[in-house]
């Protein structure tokens, strides 16, 4: 008559979680109204939008570890399968096509440039390649892809970035560690940087971001290895240095990317503390994000991150193949 | 509530959750609830009447709670989601065509029936698993529009159908929350297993069963069904060799097969044709008989072979060969195994061999063995300074696998053969032998467990492999290899990066821990771990030096880095620091990103003095592993500049006539003596002290067979002054001879097998010299099966002279069997050859089984599904018109019982039920304050509390002075007078002070006091006067 209990509890654990989360979130929300501002000395991000799921079907994420974002807050995002998928501002698929090959590695940069281009750094084939928005590829803009120390040559890129005067700036790494200028045409223009952690050189300069002020550009680059961030003018003078390596607040570690919003404040993504923090453009930090782990909320190595025209920022959740879309 | 049609209890239904109960006879004590309240009415009706209809309502949930949870309550969810798995059947006896149609079916099926291609939402769930003898998930279940690639990836056994396995994997595959539905694309020819029991426990558990039969066409089918030759032939003696070939055709097109059968005689690596004959198989069977006579004593292997001249008239080739063994004894024969890498170091040892009548066939390590049979023709084997795995780049490294180490035991412990480990650096435990098969079958461990005699050492592993296909996979296996070679007593850490860079064990206490108390910890940590992209390689190495540094005892540190190579370099002090503590680093490249990845893992190596790998195939890996985690096994070799002689422990037919001793040696491998009587040791150093890590030559006898262990050379570094040596070719003959196994032409028994469904039957006759039959022999014997399992084998006598022995047989392959005859009699060994399996023997479709599983109902729901056409995708209407998503099974229903937490949930509430009756709760502050709240939100003014102040005050004063003229009247000899002057000063102070109830409750307790106080005063001297006057009026009245 009787039959054994069953003790799956998941279900439930399931239900609580998905709960918790939704109410994580919505607490989150009252707690930035308590505060009422976010610009707060310490201001705490929260989720608003947590998407995507784990697979190699469309729509789903393999590991991803680039983003860029163009004009309509579409979304670029290259993963572990070498595919770039695009997708709206609340993660809905929209396309997608491939790199033409990916077996040495696939690419780890993403930049949409002033016509809407999609500038992908091609990181294991030496080159920077080009794509239009549609996908379609624009081969005569390709940049590199030898392998070498010349001027043009390149070892692992990691990221490229467009000045507001059409010039293409390439970082890489490997030993090769610096950062290479050149013109609209891909004409080599010059070179900094070199492998190692004095002021002006690099150890994987993963990720580069333009920052204009007072008309004059700044090269910004997270320079993960040195676990810091330098600031370089278009000629590669290097103008300051900041950061240093740890896990408390205003610490970074394994910085891999960054982005400005329009109020001064810079966003760095944190692949080793597993966060995303908040600074002013001289290093002080006013706020942090994440902490590491699989719920809403919490990052496992994140890659990169972008920063939509509502000053959202959308975070790419590598390790736990997810975008997360988060609010200062 | 109604009852359930499918559960032993009931279930309230509300949408789609319910509750059910397991055991509903319980719920009957909710008929107590009214007798509680009418006991419990009476018993709280001092507790007014809002907390008394309050406790009883706690009291009542208290008890329903007990009674639910007593019933077994389970909570139930409700989906109409629908999961189908499809099973593939791979095996051999499909055609290769129709096993490609079945993925296509698949694809054409999902499509066509699975709803949600429109708009990419998908409710229901499919999956693919595929099965031959073993069954793999082809496609996980999944929720997306994704279709079944092409190609079959998994990898199976295809010569072997076992339906049962594939139905019981795809039961486990199954989600909770959908309906189940299995589709079974098969012929039915199971040869493994049983498919109708599992089917059955499958449908009791709710899953139904669709079968698309794939429907099999008849052919004319030859088969070689076996080839007789006997077991023991005598040297130069004709036999006659018998092969069966079976012409197994449809009814109504019987027709003869022509071919050629071939008979090829193989023996070691030698490979001769002895016949070629055109032959015609008639339908039925045919009996072939070949004359064959051996003049030279060995193992041989026959083999016959058809091929049929036109092959579409033969439906399976594979069933086509079918083999036997014969043995003739001879003299014994010997191989000797060297390493590949350094051959020619025993070059003199097999010439003196030789010279001493002893055939010696010299192997080097990358061309072993396949197989026990191949073993059979040697009654020694010599592993000569061997160690498990050679080879100095990841593209020639070679080792003994798993099994051929599990061969060579079994080879000495069932078969009998001998087995000699010659030592030199590169063996023992030096040789990474440690921890295998191998060591159990010598007379010596080859771990030291003493640190004086051997220091130990540091290995860590450095892992960042993570883009190679498989990646977690090949490092959990590499992983495995170097724990398992390490001593008990060295140090082993893993670094890895999994968020941070960080150890897999000991991160508390430096990373780097003894391998001895933690080997079974490390190991399942190994296979939990997963790794992440390691961004530099600095980090890792920093904490691996510091690691490194805190086991100042380890004398030998090494490190292993396997990485595709593209984490940030490191920094040179680094790796300097890391040269300066000892430690070597070898690195492993992988996959690396072309050539940056790979110049970085070459500095590393080059700088610290460690050797760098490229590896194009992960396969590889596994014995690069083994070998360098060897590295760390370096102490174990004992090497002296100075020669030193060993002494001679005990007699040994192996040192007999060996006078004065052996010469000096000059070094040996350590190893620990194994603590069983059983074991010889005959020569001993006499340095380092400890006796049992000093053996320089032991014995045992293994199973059936002899081993021996020399730990130092054959002449080459240590023991170059024996090659010179008068008794050199006495030990070492000896040495073979005593471990050989024993040949005797004494006796007189033949031994004959035979297969028949799945069995094998082994005859032994028995006669003595004369040719008269020997009775009440103790025989016994073994087996070693395909897989290198031991079966025992029971013989028994059943008529004069003759023996029989029975073991089951159903894998392909050799099967080699030993019969024991008795003491002080050879054993005989002989082999029998199962050529292929069950597999090909079957080419009809079983539609009997096929009709019987379709014909099972599922547990609530209708009976399975049966295409009749079966998979015939050029004709697809019938088979497509079958909708596996359909409609027509119960919901499934989830689960959980909630009896804890009711319990849980009861306790708080008895605990609010006695709060309740033992608590007064006084809500009257509540009206004021919602009052205060609502003037507040409507901005009211502030009612005043005076007047109701004043009234209180007044009647306190009252009852004040009620209280006073009570003590009054019990104290005053006086009529009591009324006090006014007391009532005046209480409105006075009233008027006067604050309102507040304290205070005022002060005033109206002290004032009618201070009014009385006078008065009495007053009222007495008023008294006293009245006496006087009253005295004053006597005494005038006196006068």
């Amino acid at each position: 008559m009787t039959i054994a209990p069953i003790t799956d509890i998941r279900p439930l654990v399931a239900v609580l979680r998905a709960g918790i989360g939704h109410w994580g979130l919505v607490i989150g929300h009252f707690l930035l109204l308590l505060c009422g501002c976010t610009h707060s000395p310490q201001a705490v991000g929260t989720a608003d939008l947590i998407w995507g799921k784990p697979g190699i079907t469309s729509g789903r994420l393999q590991k991803p570890r680039a983003i860029a974002i163009d004009g309509q807050d579409q979304l670029y995002i290259v993963d572990m399968t070498a595919r770039i998928q695009v997708f709206d501002a609340d993660g809905k698929y929209l396309r997608s096509w491939k790199t033409p090959v990916s077996k040495n590695g696939r690419p780890s940069g993403l930049t949409i440039d002033q016509s809407g281009r999609l500038l992908v750094a091609d990181t294991h084939y030496y080159r920077m390649l080009v794509y239009k928005a549609s996908g379609e590829p624009v081969e005569a803009a390709t940049i590199g892809g030898t392998l070498g120390r010349e001027p043009g040559e390149f070892g692992f890129v990691t990221d490229v970035v467009e000045d507001s005067a059409g010039n293409f700036y390439i970082g890489e790494y490997g030993d090769f560690d610096r950062i290479q200028k050149f013109t609209h045409d891909g004409e080599f223009l010059l070179q900094w940087g070199t492998h190692g952690s004095d002021p002006g050189q690099f150890r994987r300069p993963q990720n580069m971001a333009i920052y204009a002020i007072d008309g004059q550009e700044q090269i910004w680059v997270a320079d993960a290895c040195n676990h810091r961030i330098q600031v370089f003018d278009t000629q590669g003078e290097l103008l300051s240095v900041w950061g240093e390596e740890g896990s408390d607040i205003g610490q970074l570690y394994y910085p891999y990317d960054l982005a400005f919003d329009d109020q001064g404040h810079v966003y760095i993504c944190e692949y080793g503390n597993h966060r995303v923090q908040k600074f002013t453009l001289d290093g002080k930090p006013v706020g942090s994000w994440g902490r590491q782990g699989r719920g809403p909320g919490e990052l496992h190595n994140p890659w990169a991150l972008a920063l939509d025209s509502q000053g959202r920022l959308h975070v790419l959740d590598s390790n736990n193949h997810r975008v997360q879309r988060a609010v200062f | 509530m109604t009852q359930s049609p499918g559960r032993a209890g009931g279930y309230i239904d509300m949408f789609n959750h319910s509750l059910a109960f397991d055991s509903p006879s319980y719920l009957l004590l909710l008929l107590l609830l009214p007798v509680m309240w009418w006991l419990s009415f009476a018993g709280l009706s001092g507790l007014g009447r809002w907390r008394r209809i309050v406790a009883l309502t706690l009291r009542s949930i208290v008890f329903s709670a007990i009674v639910l949870a007593l019933a077994d309550v389970q909570y139930q969810r409700r989906s109409d989601k629908l999961a189908v798995i499809y099973v593939l059947d791979q095996s051999l006896s499909i055609p290769i065509e129709q096993r490609a149609e079945m993925g296509k079916y698949v694809n054409a099926s999902i499509l066509e029936h699975r709803s949600g291609f429109s708009d990419n939402t998908f409710e229901d769930r499919y999956a693919v698993i595929v099965f031959g003898r073993d069954a793999g998930v082809e496609m996980p279940l999944v929720d997306v529009g994704i279709s079944l690639p092409p190609r079959v990836e998994t990898i199976l056994d295809p010569e072997y159908s076992d339906l049962s396995t594939a139905i019981q994997r795809a039961k486990a595959m199954f989600p909770f929350d959908a309906a189940k539905r299995i589709v079974l694309v098969t012929d039915g020819n199971q040869n493994l297993g049983n498919a109708q029991r599992e089917a059955k426990a499958a449908t009791a558990a709710g899953v139904s069963i669709d079968v698309v039969p794939v429907i099999l066409v008849p052919r004319s089918e030859v088969a070689v069904e076996k080839i007789d030759v006997p077991a023991n032939a005598r040297r130069g003696q004709p036999f006659e060799m018998r092969v069966v070939l079976g012409n197994d055709a449809p009814e109504g097109r019987e027709r003869a097969v022509a071919g050629k059968l071939r008979i090829i005689r193989k023996t070691g690596e030698r490979e001769e044709t002895i016949v070629t004959q055109d032959i015609v198989v008639p339908p039925g069977k045919r009996v072939f008989t070949i004359s064959e006579e051996i003049d030279q004593p060995d193992f041989y292997t026959y083999e016959a072979r058809f091929s049929p001249d036109n092959p579409t008239a033969d439906g399976m080739t594979q069933n086509n060969i079918a083999s036997a063994f014969s043995h003739v004894r001879g003299k014994g024969q010997v191989l000797l195994i060297e390493n590949w890498d350094k051959q020619g170091q025993f070059d003199h040892l097999v010439e003196r061999l030789r010279n001493e009548d002893i055939a010696v066939s010299v192997a080097p390590s990358d061309r072993l063995f396949n197989s026990l049979a191949e073993l059979q023709r040697y009654d020694c084997i010599v592993l000569a300074n061997v160690s498990r795995s050679t080879g100095t780049d990841g593209d020639n490294i070679s080792s003994f696998s798993d099994d051929q180490i599990s061969m060579l035991v079994r080879n000495t412990r069932e078969m009998g053969c001998g087995l000699i480990m010659l030592g030199g650096p590169d063996t023992y435990g030096a040789g990474g032998w440690t921890n295998t098969e191998l060591e159990k079958a010598m007379p010596v461990d080859f771990e030291i467990k003493n640190t004086k005699v051997v220091p130990v050492g540091a290995l860590v592993l450095m892992m960042h492999a993570g883009e190679i296909p498989r990646s977690n996979y090949w490092q959990k296996r590499i992983a495995f290899e170097s724990i398992k070679i390490l001593g008990s007593r060295d140090y082993c850490g893993l670094v890895q990066w999994n968020g941070t860079d960080q150890w897999l064990w000991g991160q508390s206490k430096g990373g780097l821990i003894p391998v001895g108390p933690n080997r079974k910890m490390m190991l399942a940590r190994t296979d939990r771990m997963t790794i992440g992209d390691m961004p530099a390689f600095d980090p890792a190495l920093k904490m691996s030096a510091t690691a490194f540094a805190g086991v100042p005892t380890a004398a030998v540190k090494h490190m292993i880095i396997i990485s595709d190579g593209d984490p940030t370099p490191s920094k040179a002090a680094t790796l300097r620091r890391l040269k300066q503590l000892g430690v070597k680093i070898s690195t492993v490249a992988v996959g690396s990103h072309g050539r940056i990845g790979s110049t970085e893992m070459q500095r590393i190596a080059t700088t610290t003095g460690g050797k760098y790998y490229v590896v194009k195939s992960a396969k590889a890996l596994p014995k690069i592993y083994q070998r360098e985690a060897r590295r760390i096994a370096r102490p174990l070799v004992f090497e002296r500049e100075t020669p030193f002689r060993p002494n001679i422990v005990s007699q040994h037919e192996i040192l007999q006539g060996i006078e004065g001793g052996v010469p000096p040696i000059r070094g040996f491998v350590l190893t620990t003596v194994k603590e069983n009587p059983l074991v010889e040791v005959l020569l001993q150093s006499p340095q380092p002290t400890t006796e049992k890590n000093s053996t320089v030559l032991a014995t045992w006898t293994y199973g059936a067979g002899k081993t021996v262990a020399l730990t130092t050379d054959a002449g080459n570094r240590w023991a170059n002054r024996w090659s010179s040596w008068d008794g050199y070719d006495k030990l070492f003959s000896q040495m073979v001879r005593w471990a050989m196994r024993p040949t005797s032409d004494l006796d007189n028994f033949s031994v004959a097998t035979s297969v028949r469904d799945g069995k094998t039957q082994v005859v032994i006759t028995a006669t003595g010299a004369d040719d008269e039959f020997l009775n009440d022999q103790s025989m016994s014997g073994s087996v070693v099966a395909p897989d290198m399992a031991s079966v025992p084998l029971h013989i028994e006598q059943t008529a004069p002279g003759r023996y029989v022995g029975e073991f089951l047989s159903d894998l392909a392959g050799s099967y080699l069997i030993v019969v024991n005859p008795g003491p002080g009699r050879a054993p005989i060994r002989t082999g029998v050859n199962v050529g292929y399996s069950a597999e090909y023997r079957d080419n009809e479709t079983n539609m009997a089984l096929l009709k019987s599983l379709a014909n099972m109902s599922a547990k609530n729901g209708p009976l399975g599904m049966l295409v009749e056409t079966g998979l015939n995708l050029s004709d697809p209407k019938e088979l497509l018109a079958a909708n596996p998503f359909r409609r027509d099974m119960p919901p499934a229903i989830a689960n959980q019982s909630i009896w804890p937490w009711l319990i849980l949930a009861g306790s708080c509430v008895f605990f609010a039920d006695v709060f309740v009756r033992r608590v007064q709760v006084d809500f009257e502050w509540l009206l004021p304050l919602l009052a205060r709240a609502r003037d507040w939100v409507l901005r009211r003014e502030k009612a005043t509390p005076m007047p109701e102040t004043m009234e209180r005050l007044r009647s306190r004063k009252r009852e004040v002075g009620q209280q006073i003229e009570g003590r009054r009247a019990a104290t005053r000899f006086e009529e009591p007078i009324e006090a006014p002057e007391a009532t005046d000063a209480i409105a006075q102070a009233s008027a006067t002070v604050n309102p507040t109830k304290p205070q005022s409750k002060q005033l109206s307790d002290e004032k009618p006091d201070q009014a009385v106080e006078p008065s009495y005063t007053e009222r007495l001297l008023k008294a006293k006067r009245q006496v006087w006057q009253d005295r004053e009026k006597r005494s005038d009245d006196k006068k």
